[in-house]
């Protein structure tokens, strides 16, 4: 099939039927991007480490944003920087900031730092600072070098994150005997109990989770995360970079796994179950299966040969899209904000050819992707949701906003939600208005 | 949240009347030096968010109109999502894409580029463009990028197409003031932009509403109705941002709605403009008012019967049309509200936060019904607002102790002095405090911008006779549901 999508010249690249799309490139300026700057994504890795003191150093609407981060809040100290801070710098003040943050919040286990645009611009330098106050506090003050402009989209942030986790936390704990069948999960956020059901399985293995980076991850956490016997990667994007840096460091082996939808979550088990060698789990494992598949089946029947368009941040592409074929239904169009070439070759491999894959989809393209291909539901963020609701297109949301859709259970209750989004009322009524007149 | 303990023993549930005292057991003191913001160098839960969201948020209310915001992709997406999050509704706003290029080389190149590929994209009727810290860092100029965007885009496209496509610059530079000055300084650059010749007066009242929602903009809509009166509304967001869905849809998805570009047009014509929240509208009033002599009302903001009355009256005066019967009914009807509820709203103790004007606004409202104002967090630093509290308390001839006043800075202060007082019955304001409100174990009555955690409070108004009635409802009813928590036990 053709791609008739009118679009932009430097756009076409970005999206394949075939091969991989182009990707980790600047958006164009002009379009309604759906990416976000690398504040945003520095904040999506870092915000639930709670024990933390979290100060944007910038003015105050950045830190009034992030404080908001996968529809929670977090309590956030910025520095408020205004135009006199602008002009005449504002080194005293980021230091008298961390200073007094520190005095209303003495029980803050360490002070990350976030830099803007702002304050990237006008240049102060903040690593120094921040060993100054880290001195006279005698708490860790880290800087995480994250001006928005600094990167092509929030991966960058991501990254800009895990430099920090691996400079200033990670294996801080000391040494000490590896702990046994313990595995850090990096890059899980714990969406809506995602973590508790993943834990669930990993329990039945007999293997603890040390350190979800960063769905849960305290800062005591991190310095014995080195200890773990295993890292299991589950947001490619973040999970890899600390991955490959562990095992260089610490010598922690790991494995890429994903626990969305029955086969995937099947294999991560078998995986780690072959990787500290635990018999006797292929029984339970078939029964988890099948009673799965069992809870799940009146929705499946609802799903088979519908049409889905997948849009996602960026790592969960491929697990998801094979989910989703699991649930019956044929993925017409598979995207992502800012993934890069491994997310990309991992979907294209659960994919086959044929499908489109499309990276940094502006909303337009979205629009006409919906247009085009009619799916009876679009998975995305809330930026989409109701752009395709205006189209009378289904939509859910992603990170999920009721369930955990990791796991068995999870894939059930993604059964359930899919079907019974596709099947509301409101979709019959939408589209059955009266002619006027 | 669960039930403090009951305090009180010997008393059967049935007759049970909670006289909650807030402040968590836990809670341990701040230091006293750092609760004011003028003592700090460090922000807490800001009550403001930054000057761009107040520009985007006013281009969307122009038909057909599109923001481009010169900036790093996080200007527009975290805008986009808070959007998104209140209206439900999909937020259309363009992004220059700044990545470090820009940093080092200035946005002149995304600028032209973007404006060129937003055209070609979309074909919006206007383009807002909005600036940024960044973009006003770096020392962008604007106005001669902009005329090499269009030149350039004439080439494109031709003269006859690009020139039909007016660019309003809006320069935001978000250090230096929050969301209500970018809303401010949209509404000067829209009509200063395009709004450039007085040739036919035309006896219409412009209506600059501020950050109302667009159930209130209907309400708005619906005084002048009654009144007989034509208006125009700048930034009508009433349709674009509360659009019905109505399937099939034609490509690309223009929100309907919005002030018509005419209309603007014809802004320096109209009797009179009404800047109905003072510190978000008044800059493009008084402009008119300077450069064409079109009367500028600046508030106050029409919430409660004092509001509204001050705002049908000035019509009256303006036009010389009578204020209708119906209106008065509706008037009445807010008034016998108040005199059926008032028993259970006197000396109630409130603390209200958010925008200014909403906070003017809703306080002149609760003194109507007996309550006591305790504390008051105007989010947006303003010259006015403390002058404000203190004429809005005479007036009301109130006698009680006199509130805390927190003009611009952040939440710490408010939420701390609340921790303290004896008494505390009813936090109003904006989702941004219902961290408070759950800590201090009081309802939230919410009002103002943004609301993200509930749904429907944009559809509805606060401002008129009607909406006092939907915001007076409110307030008896969470009162209620606080002091009787059991629904059993209490009747009315």
């Amino acid at each position: 099939m053709e791609l008739s999508v009118d679009m932009l010249p430097e756009r076409r690249q970005h999206m394949q039927r075939v091969g991989l799309p182009a990707c980790n490139r600047p958006t164009i300026p002009g379009v309604v991007s759906q990416r976000a700057c690398v504040l945003y994504g520095a904040r999506w890795m870092l915000a639930a480490i709670k024990d933390a003191l979290h100060l944007i150093h910038g003015p105050v609407g950045c830190a009034y944003y992030s404080e908001t981060v996968r529809k929670k809040r977090y309590e956030v100290f910025s520095t408020a920087l205004d135009e006199k801070d602008i002009i005449f710098g504002a080194g005293a003040k980021l230091a008298a900031a961390i200073r007094e943050g520190v005095r209303l919040r003495p029980a803050a286990t360490a002070v990350f730092v976030y830099t803007t645009c702002a304050a990237g611009l006008i240049g102060e330098d903040v690593t120094a600072i921040c060993r100054q106050a880290e001195a006279n506090l005698g708490v860790p003050v880290v800087p995480v070098n994250c001006p928005g402009f600094c990167g092509v989209s929030q991966g960058d942030g991501h990254e800009a994150a895990v430099v920090a986790l691996l400079e200033h936390f990670i294996g801080r704990g000391g040494d000490g005997p590896p702990l046994a069948k313990s595995v850090n999960i990096l890059g899980e956020y714990d969406i809506q109990g995602d973590l508790k059901e993943i834990e669930r399985l990993l329990q039945r293995l007999g293997v603890e989770v040390l350190c979800a980076v960063s769905g849960r991850a305290t800062v005591a956490g991190l310095a014995r995360a080195h200890r773990a016997g295993l890292n299991l990667v589950h947001c490619g994007r973040t999970g890899r970079r600390l991955a490959l840096e562990m095992e260089e460091r610490f010598g922690i082996p790991w494995r890429k796994v994903s626990f969305f939808g029955l086969a995937e979550t099947a294999a991560a088990l078998r995986t780690i179950a072959d990787f500290f060698h635990c018999p006797e789990k292929a029984i339970w494992l078939e029964e988890e299966i099948e009673s799965a598949r069992e809870k799940a089946s009146p929705y499946l029947e609802r799903l088979a040969g519908k049409r889905v368009g997948l849009f996602f941040g960026a790592s969960r592409m491929g697990s998801m899209a094979r989910a989703f074929r699991e649930l019956g239904m044929e993925v017409v169009f598979c995207g992502s904000q800012f993934g890069c070439r491994e997310d990309y070759a991992e979907s294209r491999s659960r994919l086959g050819r044929e499908t489109l894959l499309v990276d940094d989809a502006h909303e337009r393209e979205l629009e006409e992707f919906l247009h085009r291909y009619r799916p009876h539901l679009l998975v995305g963020g809330s930026r989409e949701q109701y752009m395709a609701h205006k189209l009378g297109v289904p939509f859910l949301v992603f990170p999920q906003e009721t369930a955990p859709y990791a796991g068995f259970n999870g894939f059930v209750n993604l059964a359930r939600e899919v079907a019974t989004f596709i099947g509301a009322p409101v979709w019959r009524l939408a589209a059955g208005s009266p002619a006027p007149g | 949240m669960q039930l403090k303990e009951i305090p009180i023993t010997g008393i059967p549930y049935d007759q049970l009347y909670i006289e909650k005292i807030p402040a968590t057991p836990e809670y341990c003191r701040r230091p006293a030096e750092l609760l004011p913001a003028g003592n700090r160098s460090v922000a807490v839960n800001p009550n403001r968010t930054c000057m761009p969201l107040g520009a985007m948020w006013a281009v969307l209310g122009v038909h057909g109109a599109i923001p481009f915001v010169q900036g790093a992709q996080g200007c527009t997406t975290y805008v986009r999502y808070t959007f998104c999050r209140v209206f439900k509704e999909p937020a259309t706003i363009a992004t220059a894409s700044f990545h470090e290029d820009a940093a080092v080389f200035g946005g002149r190149r995304n600028l032209i580029e973007g404006i060129r590929n937003l055209v070609v994209r979309y074909w919006p009727e206007l383009i807002g463009v909005v600036t940024t810290c960044s973009s006003e860092i770096i020392g962008d100029d604007m106005v001669s990028f902009l005329k090499m965007a269009r030149a350039n885009l004439r080439k494109e496209i031709g003269p006859e197409k690009a020139d039909r496509i007016p660019i309003v610059l809006v320069n935001t530079p978000s250090f230096a003031g929050s969301h209500v000055d970018g809303y401010d300084r949209a509404s000067r650059a829209f009509v200063e932009t395009l709004a450039t010749a007085r040739d036919k007066p035309s006896g219409k009242v412009n209506i600059i509403p501020g950050l109302l929602y667009p159930g209130d903009i209907r309400e708005i809509k619906h005084l002048l109705r009654h009144m007989d009166i034509e208006g125009i509304v700048l930034f009508d967001i009433s349709d674009p941002l509360d659009a019905p869905l109505q399937p099939p849809v034609s490509l690309p998805y223009k929100p309907p709605g919005g002030t018509p570009l005419e209309d603007i047009r014809d802004m320096a014509n109209s009797l009179a403009t009404f800047a109905l929240q003072p510190h978000a509208g008044q800059a493009g009033a008084r402009y008119l008012e300077r450069k064409f002599g079109v009367r500028a009302v600046v508030g106050p903001p029409p919430i409660g019967i004092q509001g509204t009355d001050a705002f049908l009256k000035t019509l009256r005066e303006l036009t010389g049309k009578p204020i209708p019967e119906s209106l008065l009914q509706e008037r009445g009807r807010l008034v016998d509200s108040l005199a059926d509820t008032f028993h259970h709203t006197m000396m109630k103790k409130v603390a209200i936060m958010g925008d200014p004007d909403v906070v003017l606004g809703v306080t002149s409202f609760i003194l109507e019904m007996g309550m006591e104002p305790v504390a008051l967090a105007g989010g947006t630093a303003s010259k006015t607002f403390d002058h404000d509290v203190e004429a809005i308390l005479a007036e009301a001839g109130y006698a009680g102790d006199p509130p805390l006043v927190v003009n611009g800075g952040d939440l710490l202060e408010f939420e701390e002095y609340l921790k303290q007082l004896p008494r505390l019955d009813l936090v109003i304001g904006n989702s941004r405090a219902v961290d408070i409100a759950k800590e201090l174990q009081v309802p939230l009555v919410r009002v103002g911008f943004p609301i993200y955690d509930r749904f429907g409070y944009q559809k509805r108004a606060i401002v008129g006779y009607r909406g006092g009635e939907v915001l007076l409802a409110e307030i008896v009813n969470s009162i209620l549901g606080y002091q009787y928590p059991d629904d059993r036990t209490h009747q009315l």
